[in-house]
């Protein structure tokens, strides 16, 4: 089933036409973009249950950028009518656009060129087997308690369970001088995680499930309780991991995490404006294995990150980034792209209407190669397979690494010995660990279940992963 | 837009509800190097209202709630939808019954600020005045940065009687420094203020610049091993966030932590200094409607109060205290320059510092920090430390010294030995 128009943005497009023709009137390059976006979540845990429309999928509202012959000014609103319009006009005009000449003397202001757009009009929409609401609260309520049951049935060990399932339902519309752009798109994410106590510690583990699909992630989730009862076990017997570098398989989430923790950050192509990005410098160099071809774009994957046009109007993309090792080039939102003369990507995307965009991953992740994951592991002499991806931060100015990890199993000699480590943390510098790649599994996996962040703020939704990878790599 | 939610509300024959109006201002700045890259404002109104459905079940009571997000964009119809939608899926939320916070009428509460006297767009030229007044460097500089400036207004009514407000102005952005030589790097700042408090703003600047050129000259990372640790700064108040994490009625109830008052939270023949936090809040009630304030979580290493929000807090029989968002710490018995006689590593930058509150273990990637190996001190970069606070609580050092930002308040610097770093 495809997901169905924005009532609410029907009845508001006569108005927002009326003040895109207005504001017209008086500046080069206007553009509007409209959002009605639901977004529900549900969460059990032994806390209790939480059923909630969620801040940060929720937005209904209106930006407008405007340019003034050299600059771009964007007004954020979330109310239009027939009585306000006027006063939208007024505090663009009045307020925003001319606060720039109220600057101190020795700042200027950055000349961009009018934007170009070719002349393009369409509705798109995606497709979902289960639609949450139809599928209703008990029904939604009473699958996660099931879930949840069943998990702490099969594991005495376990203090809690938790189970939660959200969704984002979101309608946008672009209108400019040339184009009138809708898309209708549902993600959704189901995630179970499973704590047991190891004395004052308590170890947790957890999987996921998501994509651009409806309520049928409930049913996916469903299928990984074993697997996450098996995870939060491994925890409690680890051990302090040893620091040193080492040989390891990396699990489809861990190869996630440095594609878009470690790499992908570097190429966000609006830090190349600001030379925050060593990327830059190496447009054509080798920065990883000739086995390595990376991509992003809304359109190189469907995953929670797909869709038909960024937050600037501009068509989704497949960017190769790297290709057999050698950096092709970096993804970029609409305004980079004019000051460094080149073409966007797709890439522009903003938390909400009242955020600023910026060039921004989507489905990021490494092609498959043609390895068998258990030739991979029986090559390791010593070395760790890792699996759970926590959590990471970019350094696109140096490439360093910081990406976290929760479990690694031991391999000696091929095989398992069943010695585990937690937690663990991966360091080193970006192009060692990417040109140390010797092998790569013949099958991919991305994983869209997290949000990703620009520095510490700016949350959109995001998906990485590729296949099981071999490096070496330095573990503390 | 009140009165529309409040008739949807009575139209559904809903008894218990709590509503949150937010009405948001906002003028915004971002700059490359020195050039205006973009400019915005923001005039948004969110409403947040919760509605609460009573029911039993074989003799036991059960009170659930559902959440739903009102903009002005919606008209009546629509917002009467919604509202019914959630009382619908309230019924289905078997939580077990609980009080809601009671109270009555107040005056609105104008957070004391100097932001009152300007418009938002002129406080936000002061702070990229204080900024950029000092760049005026060979050797570091802006690269880039990030302001905005924002004033709230918040109401919150419910059922009970509770119908409080405030205004509350803040400036909080980002900026990041940069120095070429000997080596092309940066580092990141974060900032927030409740106040035009522009010189904090100046004089964080001018250590940024000090500190980027410090990094530019680290070349090596420190060696492998068990350090003595220095922390110091922004990152202790992730630190001492463990506390209040273990001692929330949220990880209470859910089994993550068995603390209560009068437990020790560090070990009774612990080497160290006992810990004393006190939460404090930086808005004046909770999101529902309780008057915020201070809350003493842990005096001399032992727990001396739990705290939460309503549900959490009846279910385990103490008084809600809302959430306070900020840790203030009492200060040590060592100056910062005593701390550093012996051997340490003093981190000063990480590219992110964490520490899990479930696990204890804490971490970061060390983007700059100096190696004081009894002789020599040297810049170091690169590597990363890594250890468990639950063990490592014991035998803490805190400065004499004060530092002071929106979210801590406590010790400039903290000493942990038996630190791990992987390192060359």
């Amino acid at each position: 089933m495809k997901v169905e128009k924005s009532v609410l943005l029907e009845k508001k497009r006569p108005l927002l036409k009326r003040l895109l023709s207005i504001l017209t009137d008086s500046y080069e390059y206007v553009s509007i973009l409209a959002c009605d976006t639901v977004g529900k979540g549900y969460s059990i845990s032994k806390s209790g249950i939480v059923v909630q429309e969620q801040q940060l999928f929720t937005d209904k509202g209106y930006v407008v950028k405007v340019y003034d012959g050299e600059s771009y000014g964007e007004y954020s609103f979330n109310n239009i009518t027939e009585n306000n319009i006027d006063e939208i006009k007024e505090a663009v005009s009045e307020s925003l656009m001319p606060w720039k000449d109220s600057l101190r003397e020795e700042l200027s202001v950055k000349k961009y060129k009018k934007m170009t757009e070719e002349k393009i009009s369409f509705e798109k929409s995606t497709e979902y087997e289960k639609d949450p609401s139809e599928m209703g609260d008990e029904a939604i309520i009473d699958a996660l308690s099931a879930i949840r049951q069943n998990t702490l049935d099969k594991e005495s060990k376990l203090i809690d369970a938790a189970v939660s399932f959200s969704y984002q339902k979101y309608h946008k519309l672009f209108l400019s001088d040339n184009k009138e752009l809708e898309q209708n798109v549902m993600w959704s994410t189901a995630a179970l995680s499973a704590r047991s106590a190891k004395g004052q510690e308590v170890k947790s583990a957890f999987s996921t499930a998501s994509g651009i699909k409806g309520a049928e992630v409930i049913d996916e989730i469903r299928e990984k309780i074993d697997e996450v009862i098996e995870k939060v076990n491994l925890l409690l017997i680890s051990e302090p991991m040893i620091q040193g570098e080492y040989d390891c398989i990396c699990a489809p989430d861990v190869t996630g995490m440095i594609v878009h923790e470690a790499f992908g950050h570097g190429v966000e192509m609006d830090m190349f404006v600001k030379d925050r990005a060593l990327a830059k410098q190496y447009i054509g160099e080798y920065v990883a294995s000739p086995l390595v071809t990376m991509h992003d774009g809304a359109s190189a994957y469907t995953q929670t990150a797909t869709y038909f046009f960024d937050d600037e109007g501009t068509l989704a993309h497949d960017t190769v980034i790297i290709e057999k090792g050698i950096l092709k080039q970096g993804i970029c939102d609409a305004q980079a792209g004019m000051a460094l003369g080149f073409e966007p990507t797709g890439n522009g995307r903003r938390q909400s209407t009242e955020r600023k965009a910026y060039t921004r991953m989507t489905n990021t992740y490494f092609e498959e190669g043609t390895d068998k994951v258990e030739d991979m592991i029986a090559s390791i002499e010593y070395g760790f397979l890792l699996e759970n991806a926590s959590s990471g931060m970019e350094d696109p100015k140096n490439w360093g690494i910081q990406c976290l990890v929760d479990c690694a199993r031991e391999i000696k000699d091929g095989k398992f010995t069943g010695r585990v480590f937690s937690p663990i943390v991966l360091t080193g510098y970006v192009p060692d660990l990417l040109k140390s790649i010797t092998m790569m599994s013949d099958a991919k996996e991305l994983s869209g279940s997290g949000m990703c962040g620009k520095g510490y703020k700016e949350w959109v939704k995001v998906s990485d992963g590729g296949p099981y990878i071999k490096a070496r790599i330095r573990l503390g | 837009m009140i009165d529309i939610i409040l008739k949807a509300i009575k139209n559904n024959s809903i008894e218990k509800y709590l509503i949150e109006e937010k009405v948001t201002k906002s003028a915004e700045l971002f700059f490359v190097k020195k050039e205006l890259d973009m400019r915005r404002m923001k005039n948004v109104a969110h409403y947040t209202v919760t509605v609460f459905r009573d029911f039993e079940e074989n003799d036991i009571k059960y009170r659930g709630s559902s959440i739903v997000n009102i903009v002005p964009e919606m008209d009546e119809d629509m917002i009467e939808k919604a509202i019914s939608e959630a009382y619908y899926a309230a019924q289905f939320v078997k939580n077990k019954y609980y009080e809601l916070i009671k109270g009555e009428k107040k005056e609105m509460k104008v957070m004391p600020s100097s932001f009152e006297n300007y418009t938002l767009n002129e406080a936000c030229n002061a702070f990229v005045e204080a900024l950029y007044k000092e760049d005026v460097r060979k050797e570091s500089f802006i690269n880039s940065a990030e302001f905005f400036v924002n004033k709230n207004v918040v109401r919150i009514i419910n059922s009970e009687g509770i119908d409080v407000s405030y205004t509350r102005y803040n400036a909080n952005g980002e900026f990041v420094v940069q120095c070429i030589e000997p080596q092309d790097v940066e580092l990141y700042q974060n900032f927030e203020y409740t106040d035009l408090d522009t010189e904090a703003l100046s004089r964080q600047v001018r250590e940024a610049l000090d500190t980027v050129c410090a990094r530019a000259n680290a070349k090596t990372a420190p060696k492998k091993g068990e350090y003595t640790v220095i922390l110091s700064g922004k990152n202790l108040s992730q630190l001492f966030e463990y506390y209040a994490a273990r001692t929330s009625v949220g990880y209470i109830y859910a089994g993550i932590s068995d603390l209560k008052p009068g437990d020790n939270v560090q070990r009774e023949d612990a080497s160290g200094e006992k810990v004393n936090v006190t939460l404090k809040s930086t808005i004046p009630y909770s999101l529902e409607g309780i008057e915020m304030k201070d809350v003493e979580i842990v005096q001399e290493g032992i727990v001396k109060n739990i705290y939460g929000n309503a549900r959490i807090s009846y279910y385990l029989g103490v008084e809600p205290t809302g959430m306070p968002d900020a840790v203030s710490v009492d200060n040590g018995t060592v100056t910062f320059e005593e701390m550093k006689k012996e051997p340490y590593l003093y981190v000063v930058n990480f590219s992110d510092f964490s520490v899990n509150p479930l696990t204890g273990f804490f971490g970061g990637e060390i983007r700059l920090g100096y190696l004081f190996d009894g002789e020599n001190v040297t810049p170091v970069t690169g590597g990363s430390i890594s250890g468990n606070f639950i063990e490592l609580q014991n035998n803490l050092v805190f400065s004499k010294e004060r530092y002071k930002d929106s979210k801590y308040e406590g010790p400039f610097a903290v000493r942990i030995k038996n630190v791990q770093v992987a390192g060359e």
